[in-house]
């Protein structure tokens, strides 16, 4: 079989977050990045937003970089968007991903609908990796990635607006 | 009101530093020693090249990630007083930053002879492609990251070109005949690691890594170190290389450093070298068609489309035109690229083989020499990287 032939058919989607790579130590972090966290534990696509100016950042910062205050909120967003731009990658760089056979895994990077170009890194699931395009409609999800202690991933899934 | 932009007349820097040696190591798998050595010995075949001795070195500028700090050097080296020391941010973009820097620095007459260098196992000791471990991360932009898997430069870059194939039409078969030329020239020259040539139909089928990149869509990782010597044109006039200069002419860095956070730009598409690139030609007053060739950072072969439309050689979205078939980059073409392979074939040393390439341009020692073509002037950047810099290298 040649290359070729090995594209044409479609991989597995992924249905679940992955597993045995870094995650954040949620307690460790700074007030200005557990928010975000904190957020997908309770099941919202929280964004840090400027409490002066308005306007959403991510990833997150202490300081505005618009209008410099160091004020902020952690803002529920809508959790809907797009596919701005994406990879499936299909050999693995880390020992998890090649003793769980992890690959193929997409990576996306999600622009939400709340503020042009206020994108982040995620998955998107149960999509074959050859099906999914840029611009692609999206929302999130959430799924724990680990229990002890907990973590809560944002993950996105196609949306049929 | 000041102007944003600094025009020729003020560009300070102009004419007044000269690359004078050029040297390397070997480029392996496996050096088989350790950086300090790869660093000293790659600063003495320099030093050799330009017909000075280590101990008339006063100056280093080094790259932050280069693990041969200057005590060690000074040390090794038997540096009697070093006057001037610095270190660029981050790994690739430095290459051309550490010239710019030491221009800098010899315009301001702080030392006489400075040396720049890059000397790493990139591949017998900590890969730069791979990652490891599952701790817990502390707070950064890597915790946005890595839990969805971005763990690798490829998982960076690999977005750029996805979001510029969606722009403007570009196919991996564009990547491909970057590939193809780089491998073509690396084939000619003996210092190259990859000499075996390729064709369009071998990258095409080369296995997917990081889609859409392929395997031949990425440089080498590897063991080496280069180095250069630079000094004043009035010094440089009675060193080894005396009748042909290499002058650094212009020189600009822009819009960095961004690491892992890089994906967070605004646009894919578009280079932050684009800002870059306004600067040099602010500087030099020139424009990319005074180049008489091409010397990108060739981290992964779509950055040779973006670099090209981010320097102004072709309009936005018309690289993978001016790409396809190779025959304009190749080095017998109207804009020789790469001339010595990259770090797509000849070797990754960050970078800093490409001003090398540069110079041996200049000095009509390139094994890929352009055979109808009077090489007075070389553009050598970096298009997307953790720092953008770029340098003119001319003829004086």
């Amino acid at each position: 079989m040649t290359q070729a032939d090995t594209d044409m058919e479609k991989s597995r989607p992924m249905t679940a977050p992955l597993e045995g790579i870094p995650l954040p130590d949620v307690d460790a972090l700074p007030d200005y990045e557990r928010g975000f966290w904190e957020g997908t534990t309770a099941g919202e696509l929280r964004i840090q937003r400027c409490s002066d100016c308005g306007v959403f950042r991510h990833p997150p910062m202490p300081m505005c970089p618009h209008c410099h205050s160091l004020g902020y909120d952690w803002a529920p967003t809508t959790g809907r968007g797009h596919v701005y731009s994406f990879l499936v990658v299909r050999t693995p760089v880390h020992p998890a991903l090649r003793e769980k056979e992890q690959t193929p895994y997409n990576i996306c990077l999600i622009e939400l609908e709340d503020q042009p170009q206020l994108r982040l890194i995620s998955n998107v699931l149960h999509v074959p990796p050859e099906d999914i395009r840029v611009d692609m409609p999206v929302e999130v999800t959430f799924m724990p990635a680990t229990d002890e202690p907990m973590v809560v991933l944002p993950l996105f899934v196609p949306s049929n607006r | 009101m000041v102007a944003d932009i600094t025009p020729a007349d003020l560009n300070n820097i102009r004419d007044k530093a000269a690359i004078v040696g050029v040297g390397e190591t070997e480029f392996s798998w496996d050096s088989g020693r350790s950086e300090i050595q790869l660093a000293s010995e790659a600063i003495k075949a320099a030093c050799d090249d330009a017909g000075i001795s280590p101990h008339e070195i006063d100056g280093i500028v080094r790259y932050g990630m280069d693990s041969n700090n200057e005590t060690m050097l000074v040390q090794s080296l038997g540096i009697r007083n070093l006057r001037h020391w610095e270190a660029i941010a981050f790994g690739g973009g430095a290459g051309n930053a550490t010239i710019a820097h030491a221009a800098g620095a010899i315009t301001a007459g702080y030392c006489n002879y400075v040396v720049c260098f890059r000397a790493a196992n990139l591949r017998s000791g900590v890969r730069l492609g791979q990652a490891r471990g599952s701790e817990r991360i502390p707070g950064g932009q890597r915790v946005f990251l890595a839990p969805w898997g971005a763990l690798a430069p490829a998982h960076f870059f690999g977005m750029f070109a996805r979001r510029y194939m969606h722009q403007y039409g570009a196919t991996s078969r564009h990547f491909g005949w970057v590939a193809v030329t780089l491998r073509h020239h690396a084939s000619r020259n003996p210092r190259a690691l990859r000499r075996q040539p390729i064709t369009i139909d071998d990258h095409q089928s080369s296995r997917m890594i990081a889609e859409p990149l392929r395997l031949l869509d990425f440089c080498q990782e590897n063991d080496g170190a280069a180095a250069i010597v630079m000094t004043t044109p009035d010094r440089a006039r009675h060193l080894r290389h005396g009748d042909t200069l290499a002058l650094v002419e212009a020189a600009a860095q822009g819009s960095g450093p961004m690491n892992e956070g890089i994906v967070f730009r605004p646009d894919l598409a578009v280079a932050e070298s684009a800002h870059t690139a306004r600067d040099l030609w602010a500087r030099a007053g020139l424009t990319a068609a005074d180049m008489d060739a091409f010397m990108f950072y060739d981290h992964f072969t779509p950055f040779c489309l973006i670099g090209l439309e981010a320097y102004g050689f072709v309009p936005p979205g018309e690289a993978k035109d001016f790409v396809e078939g190779g025959d304009n980059i190749r080095f017998d073409g109207a804009l020789p690229t790469n001339t010595h392979g990259g770090n797509h074939s000849e070797a990754y040393i960050h970078g800093l083989t490409h001003v090398q390439e540069a110079v041996r341009l200049i000095r009509g020692t390139s094994t890929s020499q352009p055979p109808a073509k009077e090489i007075n002037r070389v553009l050598s950047c970096s298009s997307v990287a953790q720092l953008s810099a770029a340098v003119i290298v001319r003829r004086g």
